[in-house]
């Protein structure tokens, strides 16, 4: 198990190696650049001379791939470079933002978990029942209605009409984190409540749950001890895709409730052009995708111990 | 029996956990307390602004320094956009070269350290040390500290250093107490800066500050670049005040007894410049056309909905050498036509657009999306033009740098702050001059170079605002370039705040005046 995990990590450093390049690459070939954003936004404008003087003093002035060198010999030791638009240190700042992406993360895939599992077992067992029916209509509902919508929609209610939590995040303790988990656990929960109902489904329609059925087995047992154990699967596999992305951060429900974490980040550093920080979030996310699925396939192992780990083979 | 008893079971376990998740109860009011306490919600701080933390020697950080009240200027602007003196008492101009300016002897920075001219002094020369702008803004060679007075020699003649240091870069700091690593500063002004991030910054009252006790205790100003979310924070009632409302929102709340709303004109611009180098552009018949089928009234009242001032020149009417101080051609599409048609461009195929030597009177409309009011404005003109026989094809892109720089356009029109330092000439250097780096339509006229060298040499206020007036008065006749509006900019506070007004400058909100009395 150790090999295999040592193996996984080791891997990390191509997959990093290729992805800023390209990401590098990318965001040169852009119209634009770090100094133009710096100024252009800020209203008024700086002479030509200016705007040179700054893209030597950031380095902007140098070939391709002298930047991305100079970059890359920083992060080898330590040292991620400083946001070009801020004047801080990159690395401080993405950590600055990350316990609140963590605990959004967390907050949303939990309720996520505790709506669809229990609903989608309801509407599997319920099949064609009023249950079943109205889980369906209430998960195509979900699932049609875009973040923004869905969020502006809380706010409006919760927020304006009923005062329960307030508008913007970060600013009443808990209670801040209650509209943006909501926002995204409706559209998350509406997907895997329909996923666990079809796996639950077809589970239940497998020989083995016949024959423990005509054993006289009882349906909750089948039901909780195998079938559900069996559906895990397909389940973890999903909110494994969904924790990375989240862990990615959410630009757009982090920028309506002002939640303070790094998707946000992410999109400022884009429009402004900022490469420092463009960077470090181009390696979190090649971090979090190799971490979650790393983590998704051992835990594929435990849950079926007929799938090997690769060193088993 | 077990089985439903087991359901039940699950779906009270999931109601009291989502529940508990809710927090279902208590209101979001904020406490009462003793001390009052200001939310304000803005657009205007963060990243994308270029002005995180409060360090005035960089970008424009200075913004956020003098407008949330932290840091102050040796001078300042008055509604009029006229100089008056700040943490200066007055300052005599020695001689072309050098301005000698003596200091409030009662002020002292937050840390309780006194404002001296030595302090002055060293804030200055680390600001032309360190800054991106300002060593060439205010091109000083030497200064020297005498007491409470600093002597400042200029590199060049400059008759508006004094309004230069104005600039919010100005702000005089402490430097002993430096920069901190989150971007702090120990400043003069009513309020000290706690805590500084990237989207917040909480501040409180200076209780020894020299113009008097703050009457607000804390503020917090938070940034939101959401319009939806800033809107509606104002309307839940989180923040008491803010600015950079979307302009179907601002709607909300004018006329409403529950807000008030401060708004002034400013001198953000939104100008068309005219490529000389163009064909069709050379044509002074359809620049004088062009200029006379803007429907700029149409374009502030409808699509700004009233957040702009229809413009004659590029400054507006609160600057002595602006408004009504400069005529432009009136909105006539009649007249635009005769115009056309005594020139020679007749609609001779009936398609609605003007030929001559068959070619199409079309013009290239280049603008950029990122000020949301250019692509309305394109959308306007190329109503109204039509109505003329212009045919217009906007090309509103964010890469209109290239399409500058191919020379691709006939038109370049953009958003423009033309006295940020209370003073014509840097607008009239920056965009009519030869060589000037705004000037995308390259133009020329020799009166106007020879009028610009004269303002630059002129230190008698008066008669550089006569030669304002005639320096924009020939851009406007040459049609070299046509101004639309100047925007207007909204403050919206709940009605019990006092002491927040919107400036022209847009460099001061937060002052020792602040107050909530309800």
């Amino acid at each position: 198990m150790r090999k295999y995990i040592g193996k996984r990590l080791l891997q990390l450093i191509p997959i990093i190696l290729g992805i800023t390049l390209l990401s590098f690459a990318l965001m040169q070939s852009a119209v634009g650049d770090a100094v133009d954003a710096l100024y252009d936004n800020a209203g008024g404008g700086v002479s030509e001379e200016v705007k040179a003087e700054k893209r030597a003093e950031l380095g902007l002035d140098q070939p391709f791939i002298v930047q991305y060198t100079t970059w890359l010999g920083g992060v080898a030791t330590g040292d991620m470079g400083t946001s070009y638009i801020s004047g801080k240190p990159v690395f401080e700042t993405f950590i600055s933002k990350l316990p609140a992406t963590i605990y959004l993360t967390l907050t949303s895939i939990l309720l996520t978990i505790m709506i669809s599992i229990p609903f989608g077992i309801l509407a599997a067992v319920k099949q064609n029942g009023i249950w079943d029916y109205i889980i369906r209509v209430m998960s195509f509902m979900g699932n049609s209605l875009p973040g923004f919508f869905v969020s502006l929609l809380l706010i409006y209610v919760f927020a304006l009409n009923l005062k329960l939590f307030p508008v913007m995040g970060n600013s009443e303790g808990w209670k801040s984190i209650v509209l943006p988990t909501l926002t995204l656990a409706i559209a998350m929960a509406a997907k895997y409540t329909r996923q666990v109902r079809a796996t639950i489904l077809e589970e239940l329609n497998k020989d083995y749950v016949m024959g423990a059925k005509a054993r006289g087995v009882k349906e909750s047992s089948i039901l909780y001890a195998s079938v559900l154990k069996s559906s895990m699967l397909a389940i973890v596999t999903l909110l494994a895709l969904s924790i990375g992305s989240l862990l990615g951060g959410t630009a757009i429900v982090e920028s309506i409730f002002m939640w303070d974490g790094v998707g946000k980040l992410a999109v400022d550093a884009i429009m402004m052009r900022d490469y420092p920080m463009i960077q470090a979030y181009v390696i979190w996310m090649a971090l979090i995708y190799v971490m979650v699925n790393l983590i998704t396939d051992i835990l594929y192992h435990y849950l079926d111990p007929r799938i090997r780990l690769e060193q088993e083979g | 029996m077990k089985k439903k008893s087991k359901a039940l079971a699950l779906v009270l376990t999931i109601a009291m956990t989502v529940g508990l998740l809710s927090g279902c109860g208590s209101s979001t009011a904020s406490e009462s307390t003793a001390e009052k306490v200001f939310n304000y919600g803005t657009v205007a701080y963060g990243v994308a602004n270029s002005n995180v933390g409060l360090n005035p020697h960089e970008a424009y950080s200075g913004w956020s320094t003098v407008r949330y009240g932290v840091g102050e200027t040796l001078f300042k602007f008055n509604e009029a956009m006229e100089l008056e003196p700040w943490l200066a008492t007055d300052f005599e101009q020695v001689d072309e070269y050098t301005v000698k300016i003596n200091l409030r002897d009662d002020v002292n920075f937050s840390n309780g350290k006194k404002m001296t001219g030595d302090a002055v002094k060293a804030c200055l020369e680390n600001l032309i040390a360190v800054h991106d702008r300002a060593p060439k803004d205010l091109q000083i060679k030497t200064i020297t500290a005498d007491g409470q007075s600093i002597t400042i020699t200029s590199a060049i003649k400059s008759p508006v250093l004094v309004n230069y240091l104005c600039d919010p870069y100005g702000a005089i700091i402490d430097m002993e107490a430096g920069v901190t690593t989150d971007k702090n500063v120990v400043g003069t002004g009513p309020y000290v800066a706690k805590t500084v991030t990237d989207t917040e910054i909480n501040l409180e009252a200076n209780t020894d500050y020299w113009g008097g006790t703050p009457k607000v205790a804390k503020v917090n100003v938070k940034s939101i670049t959401d319009g939806d979310t800033l809107t509606m924070a104002m309307q839940s009632g989180e923040i008491d005040a803010t600015q950079g409302l979307p302009y179907a929102s601002l709607e909300l709340f004018q006329d409403n007894g529950d807000y008030t709303v401060s708004s002034t004109n400013t001198s953000r611009v939104y100008q068309a410049a005219l490529n000389y180098k163009s064909a069709v552009i050379q044509d002074d018949a359809v620049r004088k056309a062009m200029a006379m089928s803007m429907n700029k009234e149409g374009f502030t009242t409808v699509l700004l909905q009233g957040n702009g001032v229809p413009a004659e020149g590029p400054f507006p009417e609160n600057f002595s050498f602006g408004g009504d101080a400069v005529k432009a051609a009136a909105y006539d599409i009649e007249g635009a036509k005769a115009v056309l048609e005594a020139a020679g461009w007749v609609d001779s195929n009936g398609d609605g657009i003007r030929e001559k030597d068959g070619k199409d009177l079309s013009i290239n409309w280049l603008t950029y999306t990122s000020r949301q009011e250019l692509p309305l404005l394109a959308e306007s003109v190329q109503a109204s033009y039509k109505e003329a026989g212009m045919d217009v094809r906007v090309n509103a892109t964010d890469s209109y740098k290239d399409f500058l720089k191919a020379g691709d356009y006939d038109v370049f029109a953009n958003a423009f702050v033309t006295a940020p330092t209370g003073d014509p000439q840097y607008y009239f250097t920056t965009h009519v001059v030869d060589g000037s780096d705004y000037n995308r339509g390259f133009y020329h006229n020799d009166k106007v170079e020879q009028l610009v060298e004269q303002l630059r040499n002129e230190f008698d206020t008066n008669k550089r605002s006569d030669l304002a007036v005639q320096i924009a008065q020939q851009v406007v006749d040459d049609n070299a370039y046509i101004y639309a509006s100047n925007l207007k900019m909204s403050f919206v506070m709940k009605k019990g705040v006092t002491g927040f007004t919107a400036h022209p400058s847009d460099y001061y909100e937060i002052t020792a005046n602040l107050d909530i009395t309800e």
